[in-house]
């Protein structure tokens, strides 16, 4: 990692582009002194290009990286940094009460705008969209989120390493495994750990579980989204077995605590495999037979295809992560380069109609949902052990770790002074697809929005910390 | 379709909720006061066939005019402050609040002092306490049915 100066930052932010690193997220660290711009390659390997600020501010990196749009209006928000160049530099995190400061102006005849939240008609959480419309027809769309903004990283501040879990954790619930684990690999990074094969397998059977009732929560969304009562309930059912399992398996529905900084301690008898393997397969089995049926209504089946498109360019321009690109035909996704964990051979998967609409993101769902049920039939074979990851090199002060959560890919960054957490930024998937939801719902009607909103059916919590 | 919605019955009988009662309801708009995100999962399930709370008549309405009670949950974000009383103050006479999991009660909140502001009793005073983290949909139904009771007796 080097500290640059301004216009060598840029350069070596250019550099890695060529050499085929994405842009993994940025944050201001040190009270907003310098900031760190992450870039993964295409193994998997990390860079960190940090760049000190001059009189508040550094050079902005938004016209090489759109998708470093919102980190950098985070960071000038919550840190007071500033990014010559990122014009206009938009209220993100700040809630701006004048509404031209934070939306974009749009003017014409019969143009309009719909306010919508931050409290919503059902159970969902809380946050603002200012849609623009001609009669139902979407012409762009402004979020504001950050409603749910509870300062966790600030406050995580000075705890120690494996105390910082907890704050991480509390981010989100939905994601509470991903993101703690993003965080509990950034740890062991600074601490040149390396998880064992026991540690990569226990850590990997959390994360499927957590993706296998996300993802059943998704398709009830989306059934939801459409009114289709039958699907919404059947998937339903299913998302409350898988989370009856995750209390048997993990002592608790979401897996809350179940992922520690340094090891780990699940442990499983033969028999509780067992009994999870079975429960699992009965799942997979409902579930399966819960998607032919889907298939078959023609009623539902037409209200997906065409609705709220994101194609290939636009994922490489906004960033979009998870199975939201996978959907689009990128067929990107961590778990394939992901040694800390123990995915051998693992390919990610496109909808063979990859059009990257409503239709493509739920079948996506339902390839993941095969492939989680592949791998957690592969690891649950035997009895799970607690297990300790081991030192393999010396330490750093930076740390970082990407997990491929059910929204995508999760950075987290840890910067530690001693065994204290002197900075911890977590960059979830769901934070990464915001922007591409806004963009995904222009030039469709109005009424398909919460239905475009519930096939991405991101967290809020997990991007407002 | 139909082959689905016929198994849905027998999931009830996993869970030990009294039977419905007659000429009763109860309306409820939930606020997202700055949870994780995990109370409104769970809350999400009560609609699933396992608890299937309307049969008790207890559904989300879309409106804080159409509402007996306030399901609040998380520690009230300074952000979230003005939307949740407002919400409140829209509700129709007489209104009940429920608190909703651990964070809603104030109990080991974490995050940043300033960007909070605590237990949901410290805006509103508060008639039903459902503590968890997050509560499950079990405790949850029952907590609410209670709460049907409570409101029909007085």
């Amino acid at each position: 990692m080097t500290v640059h100066a301004a216009l060598s930052y840029r350069e070596a932010i250019q550099a890695a582009l060529a050499d085929g690193f994405r842009f993994g997220g940025l944050h201001a660290a040190e009270g907003g002194a310098v900031v760190r711009t992450v870039l993964v390659g295409p193994e998997g390997t990390v860079r960190v290009e940090s760049v000190r600020a001059t009189g508040d501010s550094v050079p902005t990196i938004v016209d090489l990286v759109p998708a470093a749009g919102w980190d950098e209006r985070e960071a000038h928000d919550l840190y007071g940094v500033g990014f010559d160049g990122h014009e206009p530099l938009r209220p993100l995190v700040e809630h701006d009460p004048t509404l031209s400061h934070w939306t974009v102006h749009v003017k014409g005849e019969d143009a309009y705008q719909v306010a919508v939240g931050p409290i919503h008609a059902g159970v969902i959480e809380s946050g603002h969209f200012r849609i623009h419309v001609v009669g139902d027809r979407i012409l762009h769309l402004d979020a504001r989120l950050f409603y749910k903004h509870r300062g966790l990283e600030r406050a995580a501040e000075g705890s120690s390493l494996e105390h910082g879990a907890a704050y991480v954790g509390r981010a989100c619930a939905a994601c509470a495994v991903a993101n703690r684990l993003a965080y509990a690999h950034a740890c062991e990074d600074t601490r040149g750990l390396d998880a064992t094969p026991e540690l990569a397998r226990a850590r990997t059977i959390l994360l499927e579980l957590e993706r296998t009732w996300s993802h059943l929560n998704d398709i009830a969304a989306v059934c939801a989204g459409v009114g289709l009562a039958a699907g919404n309930t059947h998937f339903a059912a299913l998302t409350e077995r898988a989370r009856r399992l995750n209390a048997v398996v993990g002592g608790h529905r979401f897996l809350f605590g179940a992922v520690e900084v340094g090891g780990s301690s699940l442990d499983l008898d033969a028999d509780a495999v067992r009994r999870a393997r079975e429960e699992l397969g009965r799942i997979r089995g409902e579930a399966s037979r819960g998607w032919r049926e889907l298939q078959f209504n023609a009623s539902f089946q037409d209200r997906l295809p065409d609705v709220g498109v994101l194609r290939p360019e636009e994922v490489d321009r906004l960033g979009t992560v998870g199975p939201a690109a996978r959907a689009a035909g990128v067929a990107r996704d961590v778990r394939a380069d992901s040694p800390r964990l123990d995915y051998p051979g693992f390919q990610p998967r496109t909808p063979e109609r990859p059009d990257g609409d409503v239709r493509a993101r739920l079948e996506q769902r339902a390839l993941e949902l095969g492939q989680s049920f592949d791998v957690l039939g592969r690891l649950l074979d035997g009895p799970v052990r607690p297990a300790l990851a081991t030192a393999a090199r010396s330490g750093s002060a930076i740390g970082v770790g990407l997990v491929e959560s059910a929204r995508g890919a999760t950075l987290c960054v840890v910067e530690r002074e001693g065994d204290r957490l002197a900075r911890v930024r977590l960059r979830t998937g769901s934070y990464a697809n915001w922007p591409s939801v806004a963009f995904a719902a222009a030039d469709n009607l109005l009424p398909d929005f919460p239905l475009i909103n519930k096939s991405f059916e991101l967290c809020y919590a997990c991007a407002d910390r | 379709m139909l082959t689905l919605l016929r198994d849905l019955r027998r999931l009830r009988r996993t869970v030990s909720l009294p039977a419905p009662g007659r000429g009763r309801s109860l309306a409820v708009r939930h606020v997202d006061a700055g949870s994780c995100n995990g109370c409104e999962h769970e809350l999400t399930l009560l609609a699933s066939p396992y608890y299937d709370l309307q049969r008790f008549g207890l559904g989300v309405v879309a409106s804080p005019r159409h509402a007996d009670v306030l399901l609040v949950t998380g520690p009230v974000t300074t952000r979230m402050r003005e939307p949740l009383l407002t919400a409140h103050a829209a509700m129709p006479e007489p209104r009940l609040v429920a608190a909703l999991g651990d964070c809603a009660l104030g109990c080991g909140v974490l995050g940043s002092p300033g960007e909070l502001l605590g237990a949901v009793d410290t805006l509103l005073s508060v008639d039903l306490r459902i503590p968890g983290c997050p509560p499950t949909p079990e405790t949850i139904a029952t907590a609410l049915l209670e709460l049907v009771d409570r409101a029909h007796a007085g």
